[in-house]
């Protein structure tokens, strides 16, 4: 019974940077934990919130949601609403006692290969740390 | 709040009471009916039964006579009222929409999610001691009826609905009138303007104009304070009592999934629900696989992502009016668990919904360096 506990990750990468980002990691050959399921989005801001609660009340362990850096975005502001809408999530999360901790929203850029998998393991480990989903076993 | 007020030399006018309040008003609609100030009045009537309120548009000023300024209870939030009437646009008609400060504040959210035409519109506001369950007026409306008029005597909130009592905004000026009652002799009435529209009427109708309406105020400061000690004591209560997850989907798992809570929402205004779409139709696979990943499934599904995606969707737009918790058939307290959630997200903005027809959406604007505290810490 004492079998390691591998997370499930879900994604939400966007298109233009962290996905890029995620190739770059690939084709670098850098170690990315096989927990994350990267899902391809046009756009850090496309991600409805429901979207990400979805995952987490499904069971997911964690939600990483990757964007262009600040001021980099594709569609120029895309991820400052992306932002503003994270803000919100977490507070709804947090203010009915969930845990907000698996919930992730971090900047990638498509150069930055070696953070992408930087970023991707150090919340690997996180969750890791925190365990299983106490939703993934809930009715709901 | 009273920012126009503030720069105006004479802050509002003062009426005497001649019989009650609620005649007071309507001669006051009459009497801009009279003056062309308006042509239709929308206002709460008593329906034929007896049991209920529904708002209408009375053109026919003795029509006034039956309407009720401040019913009992909330049948159709007034913002909703406001929104059918003018979504398509309202170029012909000046209406004056008489309505509780919450269903004001409801309406300023809708116009600014272009679900309003306020052009035309006066709104008017008054001192709303609360609102009493709707199912109360059904089941007994003569008795109901009483407890209420004796309520906004007393100004006694416990016969009201719970997120009621914790209303700290139940005298705020959004609309472009405000009916003042608190801090008076009870022998008259402020009339409070909060834009140039609601200036100009006072000017229009000649009314006697008064410098001070400092003893509303702070009767308001005083009345506001107290109710949001109470708020903030109930909401803390709710967070310890939900906690954790547990507790959580206990209350939760009492919904019904009839969605009726979203559809008296004024502020879900959307054509398309999302939880009312396809994309929440599951083939008979996806149920079996989820059965099988978590045990089992409950099915009709995810009344909990129901109830937290409109808390994403809606709450930063929530004026806590009630009206969910009203339609809710299995009594879940919808309306202070939004309440709470609105607070906490509003909060993260400085945005108080309704307060202001200028201040934009919180999800409609940003600002370049602002919540680091949400990014990852990484690098």
């Amino acid at each position: 019974m004492t079998e390691q506990f591998e997370p499930r990750i879900v994604g939400f990468l966007c298109n233009w940077c962290s996905y890029a980002g995620a190739d770059l990691a690939g084709t670098s050959k850098l170690k990315i934990p096989s927990s994350l399921t990267p899902i391809r989005v046009m756009c850090s801001s496309r991600i409805d919130p429901v979207l990400i609660l979805t995952a987490l009340l499904q069971g997911a362990d964690g939600v990483l949601i990757a964007g262009c850096h600040p001021g980099d975005c594709h569609y120029n502001e895309g991820n400052y609403y992306a932002r503003r809408r994270f803000a919100v999530l977490k507070k709804v999360v947090d203010s009915l006692g969930l845990e907000s901790d698996r919930l992730c929203l971090s900047w990638v850029s498509a150069s930055e290969g070696q953070r992408f998998a930087e970023v991707v393991n150090e919340f690997n480990e996180k969750i890791k740390k925190m365990g299983q989903n106490p939703m993934k076993k809930k009715m709901l | 709040m009273n920012k126009s007020a503030e720069t105006s030399e004479k802050k509002g006018a003062v009426l005497p009471i001649k019989t009650s309040i609620q005649d007071s008003i309507k001669d006051l609609l009459k009497n801009g009916i009279d003056h062309c100030v308006f042509d239709a009045v929308m206002i709460p009537l008593r329906v034929p039964a007896g049991d209920s309120f529904s708002y209408v548009l009375i053109k026919n000023k003795s029509l006034l006579n039956d309407a009720f300024p401040l019913p009992p209870t909330m049948s159709v939030q007034g913002a909703k009222a406001v929104s059918s009437v003018t979504r398509l646009g309202n170029r012909n008609m000046k209406i004056a929409a008489v309505m509780r400060p919450c269903e004001i504040r409801a309406t300023i959210e809708l116009t600014k999610l272009d679900q309003t035409d306020l052009e035309n519109i006066i709104l008017i506001s008054m001192d709303c001691p609360g609102t009493m369950p709707i199912l109360d007026m059904v089941n007994e409306p003569e008795k109901t009826m009483t407890l209420f008029n004796d309520a906004t005597k007393s100004w006694d909130d416990t016969q009201m609905r719970p997120v009621c009592q914790i209303c700290d905004k139940s005298s705020m000026v959004a609309g472009d009138l405000h009916i003042g009652t608190l801090g008076t002799d009870k022998k008259s009435f402020f009339i409070i303007p909060n834009s140039t529209k609601g200036k100009d009427i006072l000017e229009k109708l000649k009314l006697p104009l008064t410098d001070s309406i400092d003893s509303w105020n702070k009767k308001v400061k005083e009345n506001s304070e107290k109710k949001l000690k109470k708020r903030q004591e109930v909401h803390s209560d709710l967070k310890n009592k939900i906690g954790d997850l547990t507790n959580l989907l206990d209350i939760f798992s009492q919904c019904i999934n009839c969605h009726n809570c979203m559809r008296v929402c004024p502020i879900c205004s959307c054509r398309l629900c999302y939880f009312d779409s396809n994309k929440v139709k599951h083939s008979s696979e996806e149920y079996l696989q989820r059965a099988k990943d978590k045990g089992s499934i409950r099915i009709l599904p995810d009344t909990t992502l129901f109830h937290m995606g409109r808390m994403m969707h809606m709450s930063l737009s929530c004026v806590s009016c009630g009206s969910c918790e009203d339609a809710c058939p299995m009594s879940i307290p919808v309306a202070q668990i939004f309440s709470m959630v609105a607070d906490e997200t509003q909060r993260l903005f400085d945005y108080v919904a309704g307060r202001c027809l200028e201040e934009p959406l919180p999800l409609r604007t940003y600002k370049e360096d602002e919540l680091h505290e949400v990014e990852d810490v990484h690098g």
